[in-house]
């Protein structure tokens, strides 16, 4: 018989977070956060809630009650497949996958997400692809995320890859937008500018 | 056989007996169609029916029909309880031209299909009714109703907002009211309040206006510090004895200049001011708040030196140049008759030390929320300015939903309120002093209009909501942080935590609850009340403001928690009950009267002492008892006492319940 775990587990008002609720209530799509009256339906709509440690309404009653670490360390935020699913059925009108990647980004800001997570990577190589080359390239994309997190796996969705390259619905080569690449680079240092003058 | 007994009335009897569905209500129970086969061959019956709703009109139709060409003159109807529909039959009867007390029902309903598992059982068992009815229905009597006339005056009990507003509407009305009032100013606990919500209306701004109106109204007698000692009579002429306690000072003199309060030799304040809670104290002669109505002071003679010891040098006299002050004042009592009554005593507020682990009583800086509300009370103790006990300002406030309410071990009700008043204080500690709030609730019930609308508003002043009730209340720190702080315990369990949350103030929001004296009210005014002390309706939805008393209705919390709409709705519902009894002039009078046999009396006085309507007296000429008949209300206490059987009750003589219970017997 394995010995019970013991551990404190009540929690102190110190360990909060005062200031977690309303950072990410700030950020667009989080100005509903306070309304949540905690009926569950996001939990209950969200198809990969079954997964999840935290369910999607205990996630928003622990951001704001300032519960930041175990938040930002739940899988729920990465197991969020953006279906939006919450968010329409949503009774106060609360943008929950719009929290769940407001969620995500302070995650990769406090470098306390997953890695080796499929979600962070695939964003990132997204971000990065669109950036150099003004275009979604999706094989290379697709190609870097099983690189960076399980390269074993490339053997197995070998015949996946080949059956998708067949019927054209992904390419190998690296797509370029029309005009000058940088633009999209410009335009997305300015748009960090903006956000450093607004907080 | 009792059956081929004459009818009372010397007719051979022509019994029609129509058997209910209602429904399924019956139907899904007794086979009703094999009660109606019984039915028709008792003896007398002439015509045996049944029908989906015999209350609907042409169920009423059938029964008419059936007098007329049928001749009948006798009619069981077999369906619910008698409360419900009694009045329903007999107009129907009195309409085909049969006197309506040719009438009886057996209740197949309420004692039957509703209580009886197995079918066939209760078949057998509406049969036995039935045939009871049929039995007992053939020795009724013809008998009138009496009209006796009432008087027109109206006395509300109890002037809080609800009072003040029945009374207001009486009087607009044209009637006389007396209004008794037992506190030194009328108004209530809603004159303590700062703001109402959901709408933050001041509390007072909409309040005072109301009390004024009552003072001037030329229809409104008011009697403040009095105390309703005896109601005798019946609905429609009540007699009412008030005591009225003397204020030492005469009302029609002083103008609540306040100089003699300056002049009083004590220089500050002696007695805990109630209007503040406490929270201030006054001195022996004073006001009881600034709007207080009427607008008058007055001595309490516990403090004042001058009543309670016979010497003080009075300097309250020598100040009042309008001579108002007056010694000598004593108990009066005045008798006065009325038709109606409306109660509108209210409540008290759960006693926060009974929850020990809340440290109400304790630490000081707990706060019960009337307390919280007078603080924030611009004409509170401290000028509206939140400070607590200690001095400080609270930065971090607790407040604690359901105290004493939802507890078995106090008050297994919800109080209904405290839900919104709780928002409605966590808005004003964030507007007023930009505190933090923590609410903790078990439920949140904002169910009127505008109070969901106004949980989402405080939600969005950043309040912050804990879901689970907090189990205790402590000054002892696990932490730095905790430190020389108020620690609240609680699970939050929409996160499923067990959580430390320091605060400076608690707030406690108990809970509404029955007068302690609630019972003593209503015996005197000879109600009833549920076993949480509140004074029971007579029908909880359609005759909810009137009582089982006649001529008593309820107005606000005295019936059960309510907030001030509900309250004022109740109270105008009321006064529309109290009007149209007084207004039609008369009482009707259900003809179930005693009466004595004066031939068999032998004038013991048994009966007597065990009216509880002092209905009946003694004929010292004739040495015999006998009943007043507009006293009588038909309970048959003096009919069951009565040691020669000379007392009889009309519509329970003895041969309708011998046949009644030789027909239950007959069958079985």
């Amino acid at each position: 018989m394995s010995s019970l775990q013991i551990q404190v587990r009540i929690k102190h008002q110190e360990e909060l977070d005062p200031d977690f609720a309303n950072s990410i209530a700030a950020l667009p799509g989080g100005e509903n956060l306070s309304r949540c009256i905690q009926c569950g339906t996001c939990s209950s709509t969200c198809p990969v809630s079954l997964y999840m440690d935290y369910t999607p309404r205990r996630i928003i009653a622990m951001t704001r009650a300032g519960f930041k670490q175990e938040v930002l360390a739940s899988n729920t935020i990465w197991l969020c497949a953006s279906c939006y699913e919450c968010t329409v059925d949503c009774p106060r009108e609360i943008k929950v996958t719009d929290i769940m990647y407001a969620l995500k980004r302070r995650a990769m800001e406090e470098k306390v997400y997953p890695k080796r997570f499929p979600t962070p990577v695939l964003a990132k190589e997204f971000f990065k692809s669109v950036l150099k080359t003004g275009r979604s390239n999706e094989g290379l994309t697709v190609t870097w995320m099983i690189l960076k997190t399980a390269p074993l796996n490339m053997l197995k969705q070998m015949g996946l890859g080949l059956k998708l390259l067949l019927r054209g619905r992904m390419a190998l080569g690296v797509e370029k937008m029309e005009g000058d690449p940088t633009q999209i680079r410009r335009l997305m240092e300015q748009v960090e500018v903006e956000e450093k003058k607004t907080h | 056989m009792f059956m081929e007994n004459k009818a009372s009335d010397g007719e051979q009897p022509r019994v029609g007996v129509y058997v209910c569905y209602c429904g399924m209500n019956i139907a899904s129970k007794v086979d009703v169609e094999a009660l109606r086969q019984f039915a028709e061959k008792l003896p007398n019956v002439v015509v045996s029916r049944t029908y989906k709703f015999m209350c609907s009109d042409p169920g009423q139709e059938l029964i008419a029909q059936d007098i007329k060409e049928q001749k009948l003159n006798r009619i069981v109807v077999a369906s619910c309880s008698p409360l419900l529909h009694d009045a329903t039959f007999r107009k129907a009867c009195a309409k085909a031209g049969l006197n309506p007390f040719y009438f009886t029902m057996a209740n197949i309903r309420e004692q039957v299909s509703w209580v009886t598992a197995n079918s066939a059982a209760a078949t057998k068992k509406a049969k036995a009714l039935v045939a009871a009815a049929v039995a007992r229905v053939a020795m009724h009597e013809a008998l009138e109703k009496k009209r006796v006339p009432v008087h027109a005056d109206v006395m509300v009990v109890g002037a809080g907002i609800s009072g003040i507003h029945a009374a207001l509407l009486l009087a607009n009305a044209g009637k006389k009211v007396y209004l008794v009032e037992r506190e030194p100013s009328i108004g209530g606990h809603m004159g303590q309040l700062d703001k109402t919500f959901p709408t933050l209306d001041c509390s007072a701004c909409i309040l005072t206006p109301k009390m004024s109106e009552v003072k001037n109204h030329p229809n409104i007698t008011l009697w403040t510090l009095s105390d309703v000692q005896e109601v005798s009579g019946f609905s429609g002429n009540f007699k009412v004895k008030v005591k009225r306690n003397p204020r030492f000072v005469k009302l029609e003199l002083c103008v609540a200049c306040g100089q003699c309060v300056e002049a009083c030799v004590f220089k500050e304040g002696r007695v805990p001011d109630e209007y503040n809670i406490g929270l201030s104290k006054h001195k022996p002669i004073y006001m009881p708040f600034p709007q207080a109505t009427p607008a008058s002071v007055l001595i309490d003679p516990n403090a004042c030196l001058k009543l309670s010891r016979g010497k003080c040098a009075s300097k309250c006299v020598e100040a009042c140049d309008r001579a108002a002050i007056d010694f000598e004042q004593k108990v009066e009592y005045s008798e006065v008759e009325v038709g109606a009554i409306i109660l509108a005593t209210g409540y008290q507020l759960f006693d926060a030390t009974k929850m020990p682990e809340y440290g109400y009583g304790k630490y000081p800086n707990v706060y019960t929320m009337i307390e919280l509300e007078r603080l924030v009370n611009a004409a509170g103790p401290t000028q509206g300015e939140i400070v607590m006990r200690d001095g400080r300002k609270p930065k971090r406030v607790g407040i604690i939903h359901c105290v004493g309410s939802r507890d078995k071990r106090h008050h297994p009700y919800c109080s209904g309120v405290c839900c919104m008043v709780s928002l409605k204080m966590a808005h004003l500690m964030r507007e007023r002093i930009d505190a933090e709030v923590f609410n903790f609730y078990i439920d949140m019930r904002t169910t009127l209009k505008g109070y969901e609308e106004f949980y989402d508003r405080v939600l969005h002043d950043g309040v912050n909501f804990v879901r689970g009730r907090v189990a205790e209340v402590t000054d002892w720190a696990m932490t730095p942080g905790e430190e020389g702080k108020l620690v609240i315990r609680v699970e939050d369990t929409l996160i499923g935590v067990v959580r430390r949350i320091p605060v400076d103030m608690v707030v406690l929001a108990t809970a509404m609850e029955a007068h302690d004296d609630a019972d003593d009210v209503r015996r005197k005014f000879n109600i009833s009340c549920s076993k949480e002390g509140w004074f029971l309706e007579r029908h909880p939805k359609l005759a909810p403001v009137s009582t089982f008393s006649d001529g008593i209705f309820l107005a606000g919390v005295c019936q059960g928690p309510k907030d001030i709409p509900e309250s004022v709705a109740q109270a105008g519902a009321a006064a529309a009950e109290a009007l149209s009894l007084v207004d039609k002039g008369f009482v009707e009078i259900e003809p179930n009267s005693a009466w004595i046999d004066a031939d068999t009396c032998s004038g013991c006085k048994t009966c007597i002492p065990l009216c509880p309507y002092h209905a009946i007296s003694r004929d010292e000429q004739k040495k015999v008892a006998v009943v007043n008949e507009a006293l009588c209300k038909g309970c048959g206490t003096c009919v069951g006492a009565c040691p020669s059987g000379s007392a009889q009750q009309k519509l329970f003589t003895d041969q309708q319940l011998h046949q009644e219970i030789e027909g239950v017997l007959n069958y079985v």
